[in-house]
């Protein structure tokens, strides 16, 4: 096919796809008080910002924007750490039977989430992390870990184990090898897999809606699905304010940082 | 770990040394990912097997959740709908996603081109399902659009099933299609250029360039990506909740969403139980297939 065919081919699939990016940015910026469903294609006034501010009032949106930057950031901190200590001991410190324990901690990413949300339930129920900051913590950090401990022990596997020789025969210790060589050298792994473990538990819906329910713990996505099943009629401009607002960052970020994610998705997320 | 076949004493010594500090570094991954991930699977396992609402003990009952489950004319039509999002996505995100990796192949501006398809991909489920149902709610955006036209007499969109799945699996699909198409590229840009320069020199183009040379090559990937599409699509759960929460009835209920209607809003404890393994032996299933695909093609690489 020529290229002029396939560019005007893309050119016009491309804005077909980009419709509804448009139908959401004028209709979450129209006042809510002139508002009306039956002319969404076309844009009347700029409220976006005094709607952004209405939708962070409305159902705790507010509140889970901050909980959910924790959650964001500290969990997959936290895994990526853990995830590169098990590849490091798999993999320089050649655990044995290492490989049986990458595939015990990969399988934990396997299975859908449906199988282990009610015995969670439960148990934070029991043990009072239900409806915790720290529960939601734990809970990111542990269904973190699996993909982390993969690209982590991939990631070591290229590098050559002189490196952690010649280490020991300075005689730096285990744990000033992990901290001081093998960190370092991963540090584009470290950062891909925080992007990719912080973009899912931002987006996470399931988590949040049953293992939370008050509104400063609540992750931003649950907030937001409890903001449209409420005001979805009366407050629709407001509604779709708050979903420009839950989305922006993860789409900024996916943007500038696209080679990350398709290489992490080949990897088998 | 083929070094290690024959160990010598020195070897197996040093290996002696790190043991304890091996097992240091393993232990918090091992710690958290049994007692969060694996011991809730293997209770969900036991809850399927019992009568439980939350309240007092399970009480064992064999195999009664599964008759029931089969036996629920409603499981089967989510069973259906489960079929249809698997089928749907594969046909539709991943098929446009390689048509879009195709045409921006080798094309100046290609990059640029492919943007418009990639906005969407890291929105969250809701996010799609906030935008979507502003779309498809009666005399929504769709419809005025379609009135501009002279249509009037339009469907409803979210209500009628199995149209309400259909419009669904277009709404994710507008999410996926960018990071398929993103994939595809990759995978296209990897083909060495000597096989398709001859091909081209042989005077293959178009549809006959593709079958005999691109398809082939992309067969791994292909793998990879429908592999991923099946897994997820078989997990459906965000959107659903979002557009419809099922309904109206429970209409467009999958698997995922029986699930969680049957544990959180009947208090079925058991039943939950017994369709999320279910949903499990299924994804499994799947993700095996995937598996083995990437294990074997990382033995040729």
């Amino acid at each position: 096919m020529s290229r002029v065919i396939r560019t005007t081919v893309l050119i016009v699939l491309g804005l077909v796809w980009l419709l509804p990016v448009y139908l959401l940015l004028i209709n979450a910026s129209k006042a809510p008080e002139g508002f009306t469903s039956k002319e969404s294609w076309i844009p009347t006034d700029f409220s976006l910002f005094s709607n952004i501010g209405d939708a962070m009032r409305l159902s705790g949106l507010g509140e889970s924007v901050l909980s959910t930057l924790v959650y964001a950031v500290v969990s997959p901190t936290i895994a990526v750490l853990v995830g590169a200590a098990a590849g490091f001991a798999i993999v320089a410190l050649r655990l044995r039977h290492g490989f049986a324990w990458f595939v015990l901690i990969f399988g934990g990413t396997v299975f859908p989430i449906q199988m282990i949300i009610l015995p969670l339930f439960d148990a934070y129920s029991r043990v009072s992390l239900f409806d915790t900051r720290l529960g939601m913590i734990i809970v990111y950090t542990a269904i973190s870990i699996p993909f982390s401990a993969f690209v982590m022990r991939n990631f070591f596997t290229g590098i050559g184990h002189n490196v952690f020789e010649a280490a020991v025969l300075d005689g730096a210790s285990t744990w000033r090898i992990f901290t001081r060589v093998y960190l370092p050298m991963a540090s584009s792994a470290l950062v891909a897999i925080f992007i990719l473990q912080a973009t899912f538990i931002w987006n996470d819906l399931l988590l949040g809606l049953t293992l939370s329910q008050s509104d400063d713990v609540r992750p931003i996505v649950t907030s937001l699905a409890g903001m449209q099943s409420t005001y979805g009629g009366a407050q629709m401009a407001t509604v779709l304010a708050g979903g420009l607002l839950v989305s922006l960052p993860t789409v900024v970020l996916f943007l500038f940082t696209q080679k990350f994610f398709a290489r992490g998705l080949a990897l088998g997320q | 770990m083929t070094s290690d076949k024959t160990p010598t004493v020195k070897a197996a010594r040093r290996r002696d040394t790190y043991r304890w500090s091996a097992r240091g570094f393993i232990a918090p991954s091992v710690l958290l990912v049994a007692v969060l991930l694996y011991l809730p699977l293997l209770w969900t396992t036991f809850l399927s097997f019992t009568d439980y609402n939350g309240l007092g003990d399970p009480e064992w009952i064999g195999l009664e959740n599964y008759a029931e489950m089969f036996d629920d004319p409603q499981f089967m039509g989510s069973v259906l709908n489960t079929l249809l999002w698997v089928g749907g996505t594969l046909l539709i995100p991943v098929g446009i996603g390689l048509g879009v990796a195709l045409l921006t192949w080798n094309l100046k501006g290609g990059i640029w081109l492919r943007l418009p398809f990639l906005i969407p991909y890291a929105l969250s489920g809701i996010g799609v399902a906030v935008i979507w149902s502003f779309i498809l709610g009666s005399d929504g955006a769709l419809d005025q659009a379609l009135g501009a036209f002279g249509i009037a007499d339009t469907p409803r969109w979210l209500v009628d099933s199995p149209l309400n799945t259909v419009v669904m699996i277009i709404a994710i699909a507008w999410q996926g299609v960018g990071v398929n198409a993103l994939l595809f590229t990759i995978g296209l840009q990897s083909i060495p250029k000597e096989p398709l320069e001859a091909a081209k020199l042989d005077g293959a183009t178009g549809l006959r360039l593709f079958r005999s040379i691109l398809w082939p090559m992309l067969r791994p990937l292909t793998a990879v990506v429908v592999g991923l599409s099946i897994v997820a699509s078989l997990k459906t759960f965000d959107i659903v909740q979002g557009m419809t929460k099922g309904g109206p009835g429970r209409s467009s209920e999958t698997l995922a969403l029986t699930m969680y209607k049957e544990t959180f809003v009947n208090s079925e404890y058991g039943l939950g139980s017994a369709i999320a393994v279910f949903l499990t032996v299924v994804t499994l299933a799947a993700a095996i297939l995937y598996l083995r695909q990437q294990l074997s093609s990382k033995h040729e690489g």
